[in-house]
């Protein structure tokens, strides 16, 4: 018998943007944007100084993607700025969330933490993402491996995905 | 007494190399702040049996094909006390696949003080998830430093202190040899109920491109790829990190099928060494180095001076270490 995927409608997705402009290159951070914008309905979410969140909110309307900025000066560890994503995630009622893990090095270990807090699937190292109905079909960089996985229900993802290269923001 | 609890990989029926280059800094660590070093690995239960309940029950060491060279490697490594979880399911190193038991662990123990191996499979995964399950403060790619208290640091000025009240959650970058252990050391088996988080399947490996390397690429330019001295060095540092060896169409010949990638190949991988002219688009979380440049703050580190020289020495530092 051939599985379908479900009939259920796609998860709500929020895109969480990190707390500073991304180092070297934008097009992780489009990328990110673009993986959501994949889902339909999304929003980015952003947190720190202006200039940031104006950036944030510029890339994401090009996107066509929404967007939610959290003015602050606050210096967090991961804890911290997962407390904070896991609030505007529940205000959203998203239930897939997705990383970009790659603009920044101090993302990734926010992935885990958001999880934790939410109580959902973590997967980190993602580079190819395809939603499918309520389930989500991923592949994740293990070493000089790709991992296939499918994950149905609440989720968050750091994903790798780099956009088109930006000529105006030279890498 | 005070617990340091390290999570160790398995490589087939051998401890991870990084796992056990964190089993060597925990043993620094527990020696000097007078606490129980605890190894803990995760096998999966074959056996028919299952826990029948919801707690971690001990079970015979006849259930664990192979133990005996593990135990042995642990022991010299310098381990007090072994823990092996055995969960029902299938093991990965994903938090969905084994999440339940080492989180058993971890309730059992009750560590003041967690370690992985930075190159470990576990440690992306694990690492900041049992941080936050515990929360505890997570330092990446940290160093045990020596002196009257030996302390973590890592890059980011994060740190672990005999001192420190809260618990800590540390990714093992690298560390000094510990004293090889007696083979005299307890182990403990438990059975953990349940297996993984249904919410996620796994459907299959495949080998990656190029561009999706996760773990390190050494890049060669074509201003260098003519020499031969430089490209054996290279495809030694290569071998020695565990990297692929990429390059753009001008050093086609000394590279692998696969291994060409332009100034617009957008890539992650945790590490790029960088050597002559090489240019690539690399992530933001990238670190990178940089051999036969000057220091900038587009890179991590960097090697000035002879290409050829910077290189050569790096490959010996590391084949010493």
């Amino acid at each position: 018998m051939t599985r379908r995927a479900s009939m259920h409608p796609p998860p709500d997705v929020a895109v969480w943007l990190g707390t500073a402009a991304p180092v070297r290159s934008i097009r992780w951070l489009d990328g990110a944007l673009a993986t959501a914008a994949k889902f339909g309905a999304a929003t980015a979410i952003a947190a720190g100084e202006n200039n940031w969140l104006d950036l944030a909110a510029d890339r994401a309307t090009r996107a066509g993607l929404a967007s939610a900025g959290i003015q602050t000066d606050l210096k967090l560890d991961y804890l911290g700025w997962a407390q904070i994503v896991a609030a505007a995630v529940r205000e959203l009622d998203a239930t897939t969330v997705l990383v970009d893990e790659a603009s920044r090095p101090e993302r990734f270990p926010e992935v885990a933490a958001i999880a934790e807090l939410l109580d959902a699937v973590q997967l980190t190292h993602v580079v190819a993402l395809a939603p499918d109905g309520a389930v989500v079909h991923a592949s994740r960089s293990v070493g000089r491996e790709l991992q296939t996985v499918r994950v149905r229900g609440p989720a968050v993802i750091g994903v790798r995905i780099a956009g088109p290269p930006v000529e105006e923001y030279p890498t | 007494m005070a617990a340091v609890l390290v999570h160790i990989d398995l490589d087939g029926d051998r401890p991870n190399a990084s796992s056990m280059v964190a089993l060597a800094a925990g043993r620094h660590l527990a020696s000097s702040w007078g606490a129980t070093l605890y190894a803990a690995l995760i096998t999966q239960n074959t056996s028919e049996k299952k826990s029948a309940d919801s707690t971690a029950q001990i079970v015979s060491t006849a259930k664990v094909p192979g133990i005996e060279a593990i135990e042995a490697a642990l022991a010299r490594g310098g381990a007090d006390k072994i823990v092996v979880a055995m969960t029902d399911g299938p093991v990965a190193p994903l938090w969905a696949a084994v999440g339940t038991a080492w989180q058993g662990v971890v309730d059992q123990l009750r560590p003041r003080l967690v370690l992985f191996g930075a190159e470990s499979p576990s440690a992306a995964d694990l690492g900041p998830r049992t941080g936050a399950r515990i929360g505890a403060r997570l330092l990446l790619r940290a160093k045990a430093l020596g002196g009257a208290d030996v302390e973590l640091r890592d890059r980011d000025g994060g740190y672990a202190r005999i001192t420190d009240s809260g618990a800590a959650v540390a990714l093992i970058g690298s560390a000094e040899a510990a004293p090889a252990g007696d083979d005299d050391v307890d182990l403990v088996v438990l059975a953990m109920p349940g297996g993984g988080d249904q919410r996620l399947e796994l459907a299959g490996m495949t080998a990656a491109e190029v561009s999706h390397t996760g773990s390190a690429v050494v890049v060669i330019g074509d201003d260098v790829a003519s020499d031969v001295k430089i490209v054996t060095d290279a495809k030694r540092l290569a071998a020695l990190l565990g990297a692929q060896l990429v390059g753009s169409a001008g050093a086609a010949r000394v590279l692998a099928q696969g291994a060409i990638v332009d100034r617009q190949t957008a890539m992650a991988p945790a590490l790029c060494v960088l050597i002559g002219n090489a240019q690539v688009d690399l992530a933001g979380s990238t670190s990178v180095i940089r051999i036969g440049a000057q220091p900038n703050k587009s890179v991590d580190g960097a090697l000035p001076g002879p290409i050829d020289k910077s290189l050569a020495d790096l490959v010996k530092r590391l084949e010493r270490s």
